[in-house]
Parts: C-alpha cells; sequence; structure tokens
C-alpha cells in the first residue's frame, strides 16, 4: 500500500466510495464520495499524539471486537495514509461540544472539525472493482454460542490474535489472558450449509491448518482438533501442508460440530467448553472437552453488494457474488466493457489467486489503454435515416442510454460504442427503419424456417 | 407413436441461451423438441417471428428473456 501511495501514476483515494458511474468504456465518469476524516492529510505528521490524549475508547472493528481504539483513530498500525479519522459516533466534541484535546495537543495544527463530505469526478477509460467479501457472522447460529461462551472466536479473531501487532501482541489467549490448553476448529461454519450458504468458502480448510499450524508453533503441546466435512486442500503445495500437520500431531475429526455447551457432565469437563460431534469415520458421537474453539466463518457477498452492482452495473450470481462474462472463458470481465472484477468480490478464493485474478485484470486495462482503442461488438443497431420518421419510440426503449435524436435531421442517432446490440429498437420501430446487424428480421426468419425444415 | 411436439424456443443470447449453453457445458439432458434461435434479447422477438414458426409447422413458441 505505501509504494502504491507514493508512485507517482497512482492516486490513492481513501475514506473514498464510489457513488456514481455514468458513461462507457474510454469515457466513464466517476463520482466519488471523500468522507470527511477531520484531519488534514497534508499537515498531519503521524504522530499520534492525538490517539494518546483521546479520552474516549471504542471498540476496534480491525481487531473484530477484540482491542479498543480511541475516537481519533488509525484501524492499524500499517494503515494508509498515517492519518487518522475521527469517528463522530463516538467523539465527545461532535456529541456534546466539548472536550477538543485532540486539537489542543496537535502541533500541526491539523484538526478540523468543520470539513464536508466532498465529492469528486473524474473521468477514467476502465474501472477495475475488487470490493472484497464479508465475514458469516456466526451468532445466528444459537447452538454455536458465539457472542455467549467468552472463548467462542472467529476465524478473523483468531487472526487479529496472532498478528504481532494485534490486541494481544501476537499472543494466542483465552479472555483471561492464559494460554489455551485445547483448541478446537470448526470448519464450514455457514459455509456447504443448506441454512446459510450452499457454497465452499474455498478458503477455510487452508486457514484452518495454518491457524492448527500457529497454535503448534506458539504454545508448546497444545492440543489441537479440527472438525471438517471434508479436507480440501487443492493446490499447490496445500496437500503437502496437510500432511504436515498430520505428522504434527494434529487430531483431524471426520464431522460437523452439533453444539457447543459449557454444561460439565464429569469433574474433567468443569470450566472447559464442550464440543459435541459425531465422528463419521468411527461412528462414535463425541464430547470434546477445549479451552477455545474457532469458528471458520464462510465468506459471504458484501451487505453493500446490491447497490455497488447497480452503481457499476454487474450482475450478481445466485449466491450474491458479482457475475463474470463467461466462467471459465473470460473471468475477470464483466457484461459492461471496461469493468472489470477480481478477487473475492466475485468468488471466494485465497490470496494467490486474488492476485492472480487482479494481474490479469490489470494486464486486460493496459491493453485496452495501450491500444489506445476499443474494439466494439459488431451485432449493434443502425438507423436508416432515409425510413426513421423520428417518432423517437426507439429512445425510450434503450436499456443503454445509446439512442440519442438528431435534432437537426429529425431522426434518431444509435451511438455504436453504447448499443449492446439486443435489437429491441429493432423490433419496435414501427417503420422498421432501424437494422439490427447479424440479427436482422430476414436472418431470423430464415433460421426459423431451418430449425423446422 | 407418442406426439412429439415441435417447439421453436427464440432465446436471449445473456440468460436463457446462456442457460441452455450451460446445460450443454454441465453435460445436462433437455427434450430434443425444443429447436433453438438466438436473440441478442427477447426485446428483438417480433410477432412476426412467431407467426412465422406457426406458419412453418411449430407446435408451440417458447420465447425466454
Ligand atoms: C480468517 C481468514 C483467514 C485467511 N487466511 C488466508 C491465508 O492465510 N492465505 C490466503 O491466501 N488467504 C487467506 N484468506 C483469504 C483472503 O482473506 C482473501 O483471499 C483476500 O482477502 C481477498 O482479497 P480481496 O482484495 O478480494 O478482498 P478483501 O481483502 O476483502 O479487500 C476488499 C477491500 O475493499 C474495500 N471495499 C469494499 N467495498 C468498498 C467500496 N464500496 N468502496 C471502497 N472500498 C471498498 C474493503 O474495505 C477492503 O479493504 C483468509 C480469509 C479469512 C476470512
Amino acid at each position: 500500500m505505501a509504494s502504491v501511495r507514493s508512485n507517482k501514476n497512482i492516486e490513492l483515494m481513501t475514506y473514498s466510495e464510489v457513488s456514481d458511474v455514468s458513461g462507457y468504456v474510454g469515457n466513464f465518469k466517476v463520482q466519488i464520495k471523500q468522507k470527511p476524516r477531520y484531519v488534514d492529510i497534508s499537515k498531519c505528521t503521524g504522530c499520534g499524539t492525538c490517539q494518546e490524549k483521546c479520552p474516549i475508547k471504542a471498540d476496534n472493528e480491525f481487531d473484530a471486537g477484540l482491542g479498543k481504539r480511541k475516537a481519533i483513530y488509525t484501524p492499524f498500525p500499517q494503515a494508509v495514509p498515517n492519518v487518522p479519522v475521527i469517528d463522530t459516533t463516538h467523539c465527545t466534541f461532535f456529541l456534546k461540544s466539548k472536550c477538543r484535546a485532540c486539537e489542543k495537543f496537535c502541533e500541526a495544527g491539523a484538526i478540523n472539525y468543520e470539513q464536508k463530505e466532498e465529492i469528486v469526478e473524474i473521468e477514467v477509460g476502465n474501472i477495475v472493482v475488487t470490493t472484497g467479501f464479508d465475514s458469516f457472522e456466526p451468532s445466528v447460529i444459537k447452538q454455536f454460542g458465539y457472542g455467549v461462551y467468552d472463548n467462542v472466536v472467529t476465524g478473523i479473531q483468531f487472526e487479529r490474535m496472532s498478528n504481532a501487532s494485534g490486541p494481544t501482541d501476537g499472543k494466542i489467549v483465552l479472555k483471561d489472558g492464559t494460554a489455551p490448553k485445547s483448541v478446537a476448529i470448526l470448519h464450514c461454519i455457514g459455509s456447504r450449509d443448506e441454512n446459510y450458504h450452499k457454497y465452499c468458502s474455498r478458503v477455510c480448510c487452508m486457514y484452518s491448518l495454518k491457524f492448527a499450524h500457529l497454535l503448534k508453533e506458539k504454545i508448546h503441546g497444545v492440543t489441537v482438533y479440527q472438525l471438517y466435512i471434508d479436507m480440501r486442500c487443492a493446490g499447490s503445495g496445500y496437500e503437502e501442508f496437510y500432511e504436515r500437520l498430520q505428522e504434527e500431531g494434529v487430531n483431524f475429526i471426520r464431522g460437523k460440530a452439533g453444539e457447543i455447551t459449557n454444561l460439565a457432565e464429569s469433574p474433567e469437563e468443569q470450566g472447559k467448553l464442550m464440543v459435541i460431534v459425531e465422528d463419521t469415520l468411527i461412528r462414535r458421537k463425541l464430547r470434546l472437552p477445549v479451552d477455545m474453539v474457532v469458528l471458520s466463518c464462510a465468506l459471504e457477498p458484501r451487505a453493500d453488494s446490491e447497490r455497488v452492482a447497480r452503481v457499476f452495473s454487474l450482475s450478481r450470481k445466485a449466491d450474491g457474488f458479482f457475475l463474470e462474462k463467461h466462467p471459465k472463458l473470460d473471468p475477470i470481465a464483466t457484461m459492461t466493457d471496461g469493468v472489470f472484477i477480481a478477487g473475492c468480490c466475485q468468488s471466494p478464493k485465497d490470496i494467490p489467486d486474488t492476485v492472480a485474478q487482479a494481474s490479469a485484470a490489470a494486464a486486460r486495462v493496459l491493453s485496452m489503454i495501450s491500444k489506445g482503442s476499443v474494439e466494439i461488438e459488431s451485432a449493434t443497431a443502425v438507423v436508416d435515416e432515409e425510413h426513421c420518421a423520428g417518432c423517437k419510440v426507439c429512445i425510450d426503449l434503450c436499456s443503454y442510454k445509446a439512442i440519442t435524436f438528431d435534432e437537426e435531421k429529425k431522426v434518431s442517432h444509435i451511438n455504436e460504442a453504447l448499443c449492446k446490440g439486443c435489437g429491441t429498437c429493432v423490433a419496435a420501430c414501427p417503420s422498421s427503419a432501424i437494422l439490427g446487424k447479424h440479427f436482422t428480421a430476414e436472418q431470423i426468419m430464415s433460421e426459423i424456417e431451418g430449425v423446422l425444415a | 407413436m407418442s406426439f412429439e411436439p415441435k417447439i421453436v424456443g427464440i432465446l436471449c443470447n445473456w440468460c436463457s441461451y446462456a442457460g441452455a449453453d450451460l446445460a450443454g457445458t454441465s453435460r445436462k439432458k433437455y427434450a430434443p423438441n425444443m429447436r433453438v434461435v438466438r436473440v441478442m434479447c427477447s426485446g428483438r422477438v417480433d410477432p412476426t417471428f412467431v407467426l412465422k414458426a406457426f406458419q412453418k409447422g411449430a407446435d408451440g413458441v417458447l420465447v425466454c428473456g
């Protein structure tokens, strides 16, 4: 991110969101909403004094609620740019017009409570959408007790704990600060489940193995269980990693947990979380007493993906992820020329696959730019100006806003760069004055005769 | 001999034709009675196409889009 920011050919706009896109490939107009940070980027030195002095604490979203942050904060230490933002829902100044501690202590004079939201408009030729995924919220599966039992955590929370600059400085700990002696990692939470998402989230088997490996590395003698439906370790070096974990002494149990409870049935179970599961390989019901449970949650479409799809004229698949132009032959392009997709917004995938897809998208854009012109579909519609009566019926029918009215000649005109060749205007024209190239009435009629011959 | 209707399916390139194509690549079978004519959008369908199909002996016409 830091090198992206320092590259003079890239303008990085953080804390910003695209609110509207108009135009077409090569000529998009994009409106970007820049949210107010209440800190002047050009003045802030990133010294961090404001964050030290701010008296208000709130849950840190980036740490998935495990750590705290101030009301003026940077989400994580490596954030680019290293400039904080004021969270107006917690800041005392915005709530009660009092405090101003950050402003008082900022030597650079960078605090500006008056900043307003700004809309910037830019012109671009191509767009790559890489909006990623949301993590499935597991508290809806009541029997797992997420949010009820302290030591039932999500994969994201485990990630933050194991991060050296995270809320626990890289230590895997229970709520009371001690290291767990036994941990169960539950696969397919919200994935491959008729009640939530039917699809496989594809990355959880591998990150669950990574978690087991980190546990074995960080906590001497820890017992680790993996509860899986099927192990899916397809990828270069992935099966080998699975074998290595088996050698490291991780217990693999084929079965999906039915319940997590703290109700002890024997003295050994006191103070533990019991994971109840049927081991389907030995056909026996097990009660596993553990200190911590990690829920490997599904990757799901972002909550705002419907709105984002509308802004960029994207279609979505039945599971809600963005639809590619062709699942095999064009997994990067979309139905909208000049708009590409990469990463988990298209489907759950790991970092190597995301990087591959993003590189492909960049290459596609570069090839468009270096050519300097775009190839458009040959199957477009053209108006025969001799026959056009100027009734304008076609204009309102066109979903792509490709038809305009030439006031001088009093005829309709079709912009071939915008026309998708759907032929609606061709069928609707009362004077038969529009020709649908490659789908003329004669061609379709002959085809109908042909299929019935 | 049972009745085997001849049905002309006029399918939209983006949805129903793509669906028929997907059925093919997924090795799913569908009845051969439907004979497919692809258009770029069901909006392209002119009522005369349907009449033409009946005139040439179709028992049914399916417009999908
Ligand atoms: C617990 C867990 C562990 C994992 N471990 C591994 C691992 O060890 N190895 C591995 O290869 N993969 C791992 N993965 C998978 C990895 O996280 C994904 O492959 C990767 O994050 C996908 O990158 P992305 O850029 O598509 O999406 P994201 O990482 O989700 O990034 C999308 C970004 O877009 C931003 N955004 C979203 N909407 C908008 C908008 N409208 N405007 C502006 N910005 C927006 C988001 O804030 C976010 O920063 C793991 C996943 C999980 C859940």
